[in-house]
């Protein structure tokens, strides 16, 4: 079981931070371009998938997944975006996600004052809060390169 | 007495009943968090924005110790310094933080200063900054708090905060409050 | 408290009239800082906004409810479970527009001023005006746009504090470039 990377976007598209523990492969253009990219597509895929809905819809899009990696999604109601990608031993994830939301985000962003919401995160406690929350989950690998 | 001197009657007339209603430490946070940022934008250095903040501590401090004094004590004064330190290490710390200050210590070079250490103060576990030493110590707030609670008290000092096992507040008292503490103890 | 450990249910206290009288010196320090009560609120709102960006951001983690369907469940929740998260107290909702768009939130035990009267000369200082920029800022950062005044204070003589908030519109998400 592995987490490869990790993003969040805030409510304008605006890339608040990326990590990754286990990216084997890169996306051939510049981390700027891929924000975009991801950014862009999600905002399409779920603008695509409630049109599509043969029912009412409730949460909308949560994840897709390929032969080799799954993509998981939340969304706060003030528009914040996680997204994870992690291969197909991982289940869902929903909660874990909002975990990271509720006890590291709000916790290590929203309650210091110095961190401007609309900026990438660069607080050296946010990165090491996270990074020891990812490391303690069970499917976080036990050696990581 | 000063602190309730501008108070018009009908305020005085309501009970200081209530007692201790309490609010969200979520609530508190983010008003304090917001003062913290008010400050800064009108400061310059670090040591100007601890003493914006420590000048609003004092405003909370000027209110607060008739209050707590007259809940508290029954409105008796502490003449003994000792004592009023200890009541602040306990009582105020307690109402103010649900818990009592970590220690008091007396300086080994100076009858003037005594030291009040909190391993993590309260208001420092609201802003998850970074805490070591050069950066803003939010406990200034407090600072003022306990400044002016003890010069409303009459036992005039300077009190300062500093990044030391946790959080300390050196307090430095007036050479003549020293010397009348000493003829109340009868030295 | 663990840091890990679900919230929502963890709500730890701080003394009340510490808050009332760290909000009371924040008053003070802004009427020191700026000449007429006009501009003292307009800050005490500018900075109730940036407050209420991030409240909400605290609110959704811990409240656990999902989108509003109408200005009706906005209310609600505002009343019954946001004031009393915060404040500790439930507004009554009232005064309801007949478009369902307007409505009004009566608050006869404002936290905010426990032991506090307007000092004389400042009677245009809306004391409580921190109130009206939280509301915005949070139900702007939920897309909402509303505008939130005071109809009654009780430091100005009012029995009650009387906030009154209006639907402006709904704020849409920012497109990114190169979507439709």
């Amino acid at each position: 079981m592995t987490i490869y990377n990790f993003y969040i976007f805030d409510r304008n598209g605006v890339c608040l931070y990326y990590v990754e523990w286990n990216r084997r492969k890169q996306s051939g253009m510049s981390s700027e371009e891929e924000f975009k990219l991801m950014y862009g597509m999600i905002f399409s895929i779920k603008s695509f998938v409630n049109r599509i809905s043969p029912t009412d819809v409730k949460e909308g899009f949560m994840t897709y997944k390929t032969s080799k990696y799954r993509l998981h999604f939340f969304e706060t109601l003030s528009g914040l975006k996680f997204i994870m990608n992690t291969d197909l031993n991982v289940g869902n994830i929903r909660d874990i996600l909002q975990q990271i939301y509720s006890t590291i985000y709000v916790e290590y962003v929203i309650k210091n004052p110095i961190i401007e919401l609309d900026k990438p995160i660069t607080s050296e406690l946010f990165k090491t809060k996270l990074d020891d929350y990812m490391k303690g989950l069970p499917f976080f690998p036990a050696k990581v390169s | 007495m000063a602190a309730l001197g501008r108070q018009k009657s009908n305020i005085l007339d309501k009970g200081l009943g209530k007692g201790k209603p309490e609010v969200n430490i979520a609530t508190y946070a983010l008003l304090f968090s917001e003062i913290v940022q008010y400050c800064q934008n009108r400061v310059q250095t670090v040591p100007e924005l601890q003493n914006r903040l420590s000048e609003m501590g004092q405003h909370v401090g000027s209110h607060l110790l008739d209050v707590l004094l007259l809940r508290e004590k029954g409105y008796k004064r502490e003449l003994k310094l000792l004592n009023m330190l200890l009541f602040i290490k306990s009582n105020l710390w307690k109402t103010l933080f649900g818990r009592e200050a970590d220690k008091l210590e007396l300086a080994n070079d100076d009858e003037r200063t005594y030291y009040l250490i909190e391993k993590e103060p309260i208001v420092n576990k609201f802003i998850s900054i970074p805490k070591d030493k050069g950066s803003l110590n939010c406990a200034a707030f407090t600072a003022g708090i306990l400044e002016s609670v003890l010069n409303g008290a009459n036992f005039p000092a300077k009190v300062t905060v500093h990044w030391h096992k946790g959080t300390t507040f050196m307090i430095k008292f007036d050479e003549s409050v020293i010397a009348r503490d000493k003829l109340v103890e009868g030295r | 408290m663990s840091r890990q450990a679900a919230r929502g249910t963890d709500i730890r206290k701080v003394n009340g009239e510490l808050f009332t009288l760290t909000y009371g010196a924040l008053v003070s320090q802004l009427m020191k800082d700026y000449e007429n009560d006009e501009e003292v609120n307009k800050q005490l709102e500018k900075m109730g906004y940036n407050i209420g960006v991030r409240l909400i951001e605290d609110f959704l983690a811990r409240a656990n409810i999902g989108r509003c369907n109408d200005f009706r469940e906005t209310a609600d929740i505002i009343s019954k479970v946001a004031f009393k998260m915060y404040l500790g107290i439930t507004p009554v909702i009232s005064n309801w527009s007949p478009s369902g768009d307007e409505f009004s939130l009566l608050i006869e035990n404002n936290p905010l001023i426990d032991f506090v009267e307007l000092p004389d000369g400042h009677n245009a200082l809306n004391y409580s005006n921190l109130l009206t920029g939280v509301l915005k800022g949070a139900l702007e950062m939920v897309q909402m746009d509303v505008d939130v005044r005071f109809v009654q204070d009780q430091l100005k003589g009012d029995n009650l504090t009387e906030l009154r908030l209006k639907f402006v519109k709904r704020l849409e998400d920012a497109i990114p470039a190169g979507e439709d």
